[in-house]
């Protein structure tokens, strides 16, 4: 369509199907969407669940949550970016440089964050809030005592 | 798609055709998302480090995100959890819409864009509706100290809500990441729309019909679905861990 394109052979009506090919194709994305449907329901699920039964942070969670995300990102770049049907050629040039930076920074912030994390390195919290989150943790946060139905604006504040 | 036998492979190198086996503006699209994919990659792993690094002070997202709209109940990450179905919904419709194209059904195409564009709109919303909960914050507050400029130290002070400085559900830096990001996603999605908005304007008047192909709906479509790839993943590192 413009002086930019090569024009042969036309790659963009190469994309061309007919409505009996359209059929399963789009049978294949509706499939796609309830799978991710289900995922989310199952991560909110078990996120809501999380702090009454003491899994908040521990790494099981963790694993299954960034690896559920992975699946996730996985179905959206494979089948709905159509990322899966390209050429093997072009699927690793877009997927290979990414993964590979990220793994590095991903190294490098868990080693870094750990060490400055580290009290002897850590800049100076405010006592009040670290006062604050150990009795959110120890269960009576300072929403407890909100009271419930004041006035319109604020209503749905501060329920705990 | 991959058509391997359409193109010579002594032809694919010497010029003139794709080895990739797609066209120049898709390509581009795409490489245009994994630079973008790294600037969010960064900003997360940043995000990670920060936390890491307050790892004991750092808020749960289940104690900051409770509000539902019309409705006067303690409902933890329910909105987001809406949020999050509307955005995979609307990346349906777009895809949706891409499948039409490819069969050159501009009717389907049409409406299938339309849900994608009130999809995008109403997540941006949403997101407004987020923004403002957590910066009005609670009734109660917090006690902090907060640094008096006329003192010239710290006082004891009631703070309600969140902003750059101070963050009444937890250290700052949560805040701060939290507006840059979903911020930035949010500056994604808003341009999303406004560009689905002109492609849809397009589609109606006819541009893809004459030009015999809606390959513009399908790099539009790369862009949305980025969008939402992102948001998952924004999803899980706010709201769910």
């Amino acid at each position: 369509m413009s002086e930019f394109h090569d024009d042969y052979p036309s790659y963009e009506t190469l994309a061309h199907h007919s409505e009996e090919e359209g059929k399963p194709i789009r049978k294949n994305l509706w499939r796609v969407f309830w799978y991710m449907l289900a995922i989310t329901i199952f991560e909110l699920v078990v996120g809501s669940m999380a702090p009454s039964q003491g899994w908040s942070g521990t790494l099981g969670i963790k694993v299954l949550f960034i690896g559920l995300t992975i699946v996730k990102a996985g179905f959206i770049v494979m089948a709905f970016m159509h990322l899966g049907h390209e050429r093997t050629f072009m699927k690793y040039t877009i997927l290979l440089p990414y993964v590979i930076f990220i793994s590095y920074a991903i190294f490098i912030i868990l080693d870094e964050g750990v060490y400055s994390g580290d009290p002897q390195n850590r800049t100076k919290v405010d006592p009040l809030l670290i006062k604050q989150q150990e009795d959110l943790k120890a269960g009576h946060g300072h929403h407890a005592d909100a009271a419930e139905g004041h006035g319109a604006e604020h209503a749905e504040e501060a329920h705990h | 798609m991959s058509h391997s036998t359409e193109i010579d492979s002594k032809q694919a190198w010497d010029g003139g055709t794709s080895p990739f086996g797609v066209s120049y503006g898709k390509m581009m699209m795409w490489f245009f998302l994994v630079s973008d994919a790294l600037t969010f990659g960064g900003l997360l792993v940043s995000y990670g480090f920060i936390r890491h690094k307050y790892v004991d002070v750092w808020p749960k997202a289940e104690n900051v995100f409770t509000h539902f709209p019309f409705i006067e109940q303690h409902l933890p990450l329910a909105y987001v959890g809406l949020m999050t179905f509307i955005l995979i919904m609307s990346s349906v419709t777009m895809v949706l819409a891409v499948e039409a194209g490819h069969r050159n059904d501009r009717k389907k195409v049409t409406i299938w864009m339309f849900w994608t564009i009130v999809g995008g709109a109403t997540f941006v919303g949403s997101q407004a509706w987020e923004w403002y909960h957590f910066i009005i914050g609670t009734e109660t507050g917090a006690l902090r100290n907060v640094w008096s400029e006329e003192l010239h130290t710290y006082v004891q002070q009631t703070v309600y809500g969140a902003n750059m400085t101070v963050n009444e559900y937890g250290v700052p830096q949560f805040a701060n990441y939290f507006f840059f990001i979903t911020g930035f996603h949010g500056f994604h999605v808003f341009s999303g729309v406004i560009i689905n908005l002109v492609i849809f304007l397009n589609v109606l008047k006819g541009t893809y019909e004459k030009r015999g192909h809606y390959e513009m709906v399908e790099k539009v479509g790369l862009y949305w679905h980025f969008v939402d790839l992102v948001w998952v993943f924004v999803f899980t590192f706010f709201y769910l861990l």
